[in-house]
């Protein structure tokens, strides 16, 4: 019993602690992804407070501040090229101010080069660790310390943005189904190039909801079609779940910060989930790059 | 085989990139550096050179991308000037503080909006504070010499900090001057491969420096360095002499300052006028002499207050400004500071020239030199800060 408590501990590689809230979906995220990742595995990321879980973990990390999102590890992925290590998996993490605003043309730039490696948006919907301010993919209605009446635009579509630069690949993953999450990583891995992945990451104290709860809010985003798990593969687009739809209103009623959503607000969230949900299955399976 | 023929400063300093065996390249283009980096993406297209050149999508990405590679084992040359240096600002304080020795050319330009394409040093000594160690270029055989010294400078282990090696834009960058290329094995004998003791990347051996425990611990840490780095640059210069046969005297050359009553000091391109202005009015008896600043962080204060018992008063001609400063251009108040603890200071004068880039003539440091000989003679100082080119000097342009 010991021995195998002792290699399962040794298997995870998140160890030493993390300093990340308690129902943080960020040390989930990141267990199941190293897990899927292995230990030839170098991250590079920026601060955002997902990063947190991986402060302490024993494969090699190098970060840099907040703006510096996939630069670093363009440098990283260009120095291993130069000395011939080709077996390393190069992974770049940003949170979704750094992915979504500040450093929207550095990621954009990094898929054009077609860099090889591995870029995570960590995305909990808002500047968290500044204290819950509104990012570009803060969510239509959510409120924020800076949109205090709810946001009045909707999310920017990154995972689609990015998939138009034409990369090998694009997925979108939950911490809510970690099968899926843990298989497209590994995919991604053996794809050589610029591969991006979008995890939306629950976040009980900038959504407010109980900590508990975080997979089960994470799985109605998923449910509801809030955050539909897709792929987009050499530019054909797969599903990766068609759930049975739940109201959008599950999702939202689940988290205090969509609490002042009127009715009018609640109907267009469903209709703009309505409509991406019948868009991307009517595009299933079909090359989405023009 | 080494060879020499004419060459602007921007293929120099490729060639030097090149000789010293760069292994990443991230660039991003600007006037007047765009040359240099063209240089090497030919150099690396027809097979001389052998580097991962990153074209990145803008400066910070370019000293980020410089970091990363750097940290994970690589040599790393990069460039940029004016505009490009400020978009780069946030990220150049990282080497500093991480110890990473990343060579990086300043190709000097002035900052808009009142600037040009033409060089000031604005550029460059926006970078004072934050621990770059930086060293001034007067040709096209100076930028490829002090490429090579910089790479084994920032690696050395008792320093691993980022070093510039900077060049005014065009009289620099674009005006050919014979160069000698050194032989490549004689520099690798000389420049042995780049391997950080700190850092590696690498799964099988992770290694990364510890935080310091307080912030003034590891600011006083990269101070240190820069204390260390003064002995490390001077016996650098002698053994680049000893093996290549070309020195430039560390930190400050003196030029025919024997029996003299003041100097003018200067910094880069205009270097080389003022020798040929001292020549002349040495000639007509006149006892002004000439200091080239070559380094100026780590800042040589030593060096400057053991030569300025010598003369009467000191001139610092500033290609520069500091809006609104305790007085003068930047390198003037680093002087002044410098020469504070002396019992029996010097006078000092101060310039401005050249700004924006526009040409400092020879009448100009004529000007200059007699100014200071004037101030020496009376044993005062009229005008403190003096902008030369309002003037009218009575010279057709």
């Amino acid at each position: 019993m010991n021995e195998a408590f002792d290699r399962r501990y040794e298997e995870n590689m998140l160890q030493g602690g993390t300093t990340c809230c308690p129902g943080c979906g960020g040390p989930l995220f990141w267990k199941m992804a190293l897990q899927a990742l292995g230990p030839r595995t170098v991250i590079y990321g920026d601060g955002p407070c997902a990063m947190c879980a991986i402060r302490n973990i024993k494969i090699p990390t190098f970060n840099l501040h907040f703006s510096f999102v996939a630069d670093g590890a363009t440098g990283i992925v260009n120095a291993f090229k130069a000395k011939g290590w080709d077996d390393i998996t190069i992974v770049s993490s940003a949170g979704d101010g750094a992915t979504g605003d500040i450093s929207f043309g550095k990621l954009s730039a990094a898929a054009e080069r077609n860099e090889n490696m591995i870029q995570i948006c960590v995305d909990n919907e808002a500047y968290m660790n500044t204290g819950i301010q509104k990012s570009g993919l803060t969510p239509y209605g959510a409120w924020t310390t800076t949109t205090p009446g709810g946001k009045e635009s909707n999310k920017k579509d990154v995972p689609l943005i990015m998939a138009a630069h034409g990369i090998p690949y694009m997925a979108t993953v939950s911490v809510a189904y970690p099968r899926d999450l843990q298989e497209k990583l590994r995919k991604a891995k053996e794809i050589e190039g610029f591969k991006y992945i979008h995890a939306v990451i629950p976040c009980p104290t900038g959504w407010r909801f109980d900590p508990a709860k975080a997979v089960e809010v994470s799985r109605l985003g998923v449910d509801t079609w809030a955050w539909p798990l897709y792929e987009v593969e050499e530019g054909v687009l797969g599903m990766s779940r068609r759930p049975e739809q739940k109201p959008v209103t599950e999702y939202l009623k689940a988290q205090g910060r969509f609490r002042r959503l009127s009715e009018e607000q609640i109907e267009y969230v469903q209709a703009t989930v309505d409509e991406r949900r019948t868009n991307l299955l009517a595009m299933e399976g079909k090359r989405i790059i023009l | 085989m080494s060879f020499t023929r004419m060459m602007e400063g921007n293929e120099a300093a490729a060639w030097g990139a090149k000789l010293a065996r760069a292994e990443v390249v991230p660039a991003y283009p600007i006037t007047p550096q765009t040359e240099l980096i063209s240089h090497i993406a030919t150099l690396i297209e027809n097979g001389t050179m052998k580097a991962e050149y990153i074209k990145v999508e803008g400066e910070h990405t370019a000293m980020a991308a410089a970091i990363g590679a750097s940290a994970a084992g690589a040599r790393v040359f990069t460039a940029s000037s004016s505009q490009g240096v400020c978009y780069m600002e946030e990220a150049l304080w990282m080497p500093p503080g991480l110890r990473l020795p990343i060579v990086m050319c300043f190709v000097n330009r002035a900052i808009a909006p009142i600037g040009g394409l033409r060089p000031d040093h604005n550029d460059s000594l926006l970078q004072r504070d934050n621990g770059w160690i930086q060293l001034y270029c007067e040709n096209s055989q100076e930028a490829l010499d002090t490429i090579l010294m910089a790479y084994k400078i920032g690696e050395n282990r008792d320093i691993y900090l980022p070093v510039a090696p900077c060049y005014d834009g065009y009289f620099v960058s674009a005006t050919a001057t014979p160069t000698v290329v050194p032989d490549q094995e004689k520099v690798d004998k000389w420049l042995p491969p780049y391997k950080h003791e700190l850092y590696s990347l690498h799964p099988d051996d992770f290694r990364r420096p510890p935080r310091p425990m307080n912030i003034a611990e590891g600011r006083y840490e990269v101070q240190k360095a820069h204390e260390r780095a003064k002995q490390v640059i001077e016996d650098v210069d002698r053994d680049f002499k000893k093996v290549f046969g070309r020195g430039y005297d560390g930190f400050i050359e003196e030029y025919r300052c024997e029996d003299v009553d003041a100097v003018l000091i200067t910094m880069g391109s205009m270097t080389g006028t003022a020798r040929d202005v001292i020549d002349m009015m040495q000639e007509d008896g006149k006892r002004i002499g000439l200091v080239k600043l070559k380094g100026f962080r780590p800042f040589p204060s030593e060096e400057f207050r053991e030569i300025a018992k010598k003369y009467q008063a000191i001139a610092v001609v500033d290609r520069n400004t500091s809006y609104g400063s305790a007085g003068g251009g930047i390198v003037s108040m680093e002087l002044a500071r410098a020469l504070y603890p002396m019992d029996d200071r010097p006078l000092l004068l101060n310039f401005h020239v050249g700004l924006g880039g526009s040409d400092v003539t020879l009448r100009q440091i004529e000007y200059m030199a007699d100014k200071t000989l004037e101030a020496a003679a009376k044993g005062k100082v009229d005008e403190a800060v003096d902008w030369v080119e309002l003037h009218d000097l009575g010279e057709v342009m």
